[in-house]
């Protein structure tokens, strides 16, 4: 059986996908209330959305904050991370602050981020920032303190000094756990991505997706939901084709990603 | 019975490439804690010299050998490279590992050329001095393999060959083959022999094996346990190029074999208690 699923790339999904849809068709034609509609409601709307420029620049407005925020997060969580792990006094200074700070959730400080910043571009930046920072830290950190010392002495005796072994031996060593920390942030920049537009609501996925929910569009609704774990979707089979070509050289070592807010 | 430690002869010091001088090392392991790797150990070995510094596991033989190469600083004590004294890593002395270290994202090709370019050879100069090298470890076949898909034995090949590439003048290694079982061990070491014999570097060989240690070494220094110090330096003066199945068969290498063991037999703890 999982032979022949194995068979076509991309089936298993697709069925696994198909199943939910007629899963929640029946449920909600059972049910018959207005807050679920069924799955065939939601999905003809998705082209609906798709079709409109109004919604595409949404959709592209979020997008490019969300890139922003993940790329401002990558230069400044790799180096912290990679420096924590090879240097025990940094380490010492960083991990009682990211102690403190891991378990806030990043969505719920927009309100107070909203009084610096304004609701605009800032704010929804920088709380995906603050969520995606915290995991690419910790990853980089675990995977910089596991370069054994005698590859960085190996380095060293070559004639390379601290800041060249930080980068050209620590840094590929540790990119397969660094990509494991970047691939939960990309999740969870994807959920503060929306959150934020849920609390702060000009443009955006969320702005769609909450605005929809105040006026009983329903089947709106449902689609954006669709759209947004579609664009999830999307990211991660991008990020796993990066992945491969970025460290083939290391044996697979993970599938589920666990990530919170 | 008493310990006397070998003088090293005059012109064996004058000559000296690496000057070990009453060099101890205590690491602080926790608080108040210490624990004292080595004593006033001194060594001398002579440009081209192949020495074996033999104990057994524990007896700091290794840290030694990484003072010597600059990663670990002495607490007290010094080491002169060719005069000059050790206060860091350098490519003057090449380090060979237990643990391979190799440079995981790196090929086999990668991996050697590595220093090369590190030390400023172009990249194409690089390219061919690393083929050449590899193929003097024969391993001219796995060039685009990458370290895990090889093999233990091919493993320390690709070491010992990125660690040749950018021509230190003075090997180190630390217990290379023991990672090894007895078969890939034996022929490493006839390897090791054989391009030792072409162009004599001086070798700094840690190991905890008496054969292989009297197999490829000019002298043998042997150390005690807790704390590490040199208890006695023996010559081994059995001719060269050597050849395993004569030197099975050697009565003065049997001899040796003997001598050295009984010298370690005596447990150092038991010593010094």
């Amino acid at each position: 059986m999982s032979g022949r699923l194995d068979a076509i790339p991309g089936l298993a999904p697709l069925i696994a996908f198909i199943a939910l849809l007629i899963a929640w068709e029946a449920t909600a034609r059972a049910i018959g209330i207005e807050g679920l509609p069924p799955a065939s409601q939601a999905l003809v709307q998705v082209p609906a959305i798709l079709g409109d420029p109004e919604s595409l620049l949404n959709i592209a407005a979020s997008l490019r904050r969300m890139a922003i925020g993940f790329a401002l997060a990558l230069c400044f969580a790799i180096p912290v991370g990679l420096t924590m792990g090879r240097s025990r006094r940094i380490a010492a200074f960083f991990n009682p602050l990211l102690m403190v700070i891991y378990p806030v959730p990043k969505a719920a400080l927009m309100p107070i981020i909203m009084l610096w910043l304004g609701v605009g571009d800032a704010s929804k930046t920088l709380v995906i920032f603050l969520g995606v920072t915290l995991p690419i830290i910790y990853h980089s950190y675990q995977g910089s303190r596991a370069v054994e010392e005698k590859i960085l002495w190996s380095a060293a005796a070559m004639g390379m000094g601290p800041l060249a072994r930080l980068t050209r031996i620590v840094l590929p060593a540790a990119l397969p756990e660094i990509l494991v920390g970047c691939r939960t942030g990309l999740v969870l920049a994807l959920i503060t991505m929306v959150t934020s537009e849920m609390i702060a609501r000009q443009t955006g996925v969320g702005n769609i997706l909450f605005n929809s929910l105040d006026m009983a569009q329903y089947d709106t609704v449902y689609a954006m939901i669709l759209i947004i774990g579609g664009l999830g979707y999307a990211l991660d089979f991008a990020f796993e084709r990066l992945h491969r070509r970025l460290v083939g050289w290391a044996a697979p070592a993970y599938d589920i990603v666990v990530g919170t807010t | 019975m008493l310990v006397v430690r070998q003088r090293e002869p005059n012109a064996v010091v004058d000559a000296a490439m690496i000057k070990i001088d009453n060099v101890s090392k205590i690491f602080e392991t926790k608080r108040d804690r210490h624990h004292v790797a080595i004593t006033d150990v001194s060594l001398a070995v002579a440009e081209g010299e192949f020495v074996s510094i033999l104990g057994p596991s524990g007896c700091g033989k290794s840290t030694l050998l990484y003072v010597v190469g600059g990663f670990v600083m002495p607490s007290t004590g010094s080491v002169t490279v060719n005069g000059r004294p050790v206060t860091g890593p350098g490519p003057d002395r090449g380090p060979v590992f237990q643990e391979f270290a190799l440079f995981p994202w790196k090929t086999v090709l990668g991996n050697v050329m590595y220093g090369l370019e590190q030390t400023g050879t172009a990249t194409a100069e690089a390219r061919l001095r690393a083929r050449e090298l590899i193929a003097r470890v024969h391993l001219s076949a796995y060039e685009n393999f990458y370290p895990k898909e090889l093999s233990g034995g091919m493993k320390q090949r690709v070491a010992l060959a990125r660690t040749l590439a950018y021509r230190p003048s003075i090997l180190l290694m630390d217990e290379p083959f023991g990672a090894l079982d007895a078969h890939t061990r034996t022929r490493l070491q006839n390897d090791l022999l054989e391009i030792w014999e072409r162009d004599r570097k001086t070798v700094l060989f840690v190991t905890h094996g008496v054969e292989e240690a009297v197999f490829l070494s000019d002298r043998v220094a042997i150390m005690t346990r807790s704390p590490g110090r040199i208890k006695e330096v023996i010559s081994i003066d059995l001719p060269r190029p050597r050849d395993r199945a004569t030197l099975l068969l050697d009565r003065r290498y049997q001899d040796l074999i003997v001598q050295i063991e009984q010298l370690m037999d005596v447990p150092a703890e038991e010593q010094h208690r």
